[in-house]
């Protein structure tokens, strides 16, 4: 007993094999992504922002009853997504 | 002209504001001209980091707005004559500034700085992309759990996509615990650098040091530990951001023999 004491219980593995394991799969998942002009052709993606612009513009104009020069629109591009970014000006 | 580094990192809560200010530190007690922009609108921490908090005037929505230029809204460091801080603003958001607005404010402090890091907010979001806009090269910062590791591969993924070389992507990785490694508990540098294939900048070892250091808005480099633990690590990293080729096993190496020192203090410590 007083040998057990001092005897330190080995454990069966830690947990880093398997973190391992699981940030492999999740890291070869990920790569995966695709930018966006590699599913849209840029010619057509051009012209779908600038008529997404316009009709977000007079969509939010109408509705919150602002002109739509208090209406920016940004829209971006990034690899597997497309954000539009919208801000309201009130007076 | 000035190297313009980003600070970056996918998962929030991982150190980057801290590291961004103990870096500054190192760079400009090492006679660097060194400015730091706080680019996480809207929460605003590294003055606090700092110990500048109180010294604040304008921020950068001031420089945006045109109220004053960047280089007006400068603080200077209390000890530190060559460290200057750009604060960020409390009652701003993200899409208040645009990349654009960020690449103004570099391009007017470039010529008068040897070092700009920008502090980013963590995401990938519209904060990061203000925050990587003007710069040259990348800073990202894990910890060695599977969230921040796996967010730390999209940001790279991210940085690489928005045309900045694989080569000026560099790591470091925060609240390492060499204990828990060596226990098998915890992944290792290899297995985290084999896994997101960028150079490692530092590692940094977990430690109390940095919390007691944030308490007093003294960064750790400054807070008596100079050449010595947390406060050496920094120092390396400086150095290699300087250019000269220091191993990252020697910013374990502060860590050895730390565990029986700290065993006999906590012994003869009355607290």
């Amino acid at each position: 007993m007083f040998f057990g004491f001092f005897r330190r219980k080995k454990k069966d593995h830690g947990s880093r094999k398997e973190a391992k394991d699981r940030l492999q799969a999740i890291v070869a998942g990920r790569r995966h992504s695709v930018p966006v002009r590699e599913v849209i052709p840029a010619e057509v993606l051009k012209n779908s922002e600038q008529d997404v612009v316009k009709q977000i513009k007079s969509y939010v104009a109408e509705r919150f009853m602002v002109n739509e020069e208090n209406v920016r629109v940004q829209f971006e591009e990034h690899n597997g997504y497309v954000v539009i970014i919208t801000n309201v000006v009130f007076h | 002209m000035a190297k313009v580094y980003v600070v970056t990192s996918g998962k929030g809560g991982v150190g980057k504001t801290t590291i961004t200010a103990n870096i500054g530190c190192a760079l400009a007690s090492k006679g660097e001209k060194v400015c730091l922009i706080d680019a996480d609108i809207g929460l605003k921490n590294l003055d606090i980091t700092l110990g500048l908090e109180n010294r604040i005037v304008h921020t950068i929505l001031d420089v945006v707005n045109k109220k004053v230029t960047a280089s007006e809204a400068l603080v200077r460091h209390k000890q530190l004559k060559g460290l200057f801080l750009l604060a960020a603003s409390q009652i701003a958001t993200k899409e208040m500034l645009s990349p654009e607005d960020m690449k103004r404010i570099v391009g007017e402090l470039y010529g008068k700085f040897d070092y700009i890091l920008i502090d980013s907010p963590a995401g990938i979001e519209r904060g990061f992309r203000n925050a990587i806009a003007s710069a040259e090269k990348a800073i990202v910062v894990t910890t060695p759990e599977l969230p921040a590791i796996t967010d730390a591969d999209r940001v790279i993924g991210l940085l690489e996509n928005a045309g900045m070389a694989e080569e000026n992507i560099r790591l470091i990785i925060n609240r390492f615990k060499p204990q828990m490694v060596r226990r098998g508990d915890m992944l290792t540098k290899e297995d985290i650098q084999e896994n997101l294939s960028i150079d490692l900048l530092g590692i940094i070892p977990d430690s109390e040091d940095v919390i007691v250091a944030t308490n007093k808005g003294i960064p750790v480099v400054l807070n008596g530990n100079q050449g010595h633990g947390i406060a050496r690590v920094f120092d390396n990293i400086a150095l290699r951001i300087k250019g000269e080729l220091i191993s990252v096993e020697k910013d374990l190496q502060t860590e050895a023999g730390k565990g029986i020192i700290e065993f006999f203090k906590k012994l003869f410590s009355r607290n």
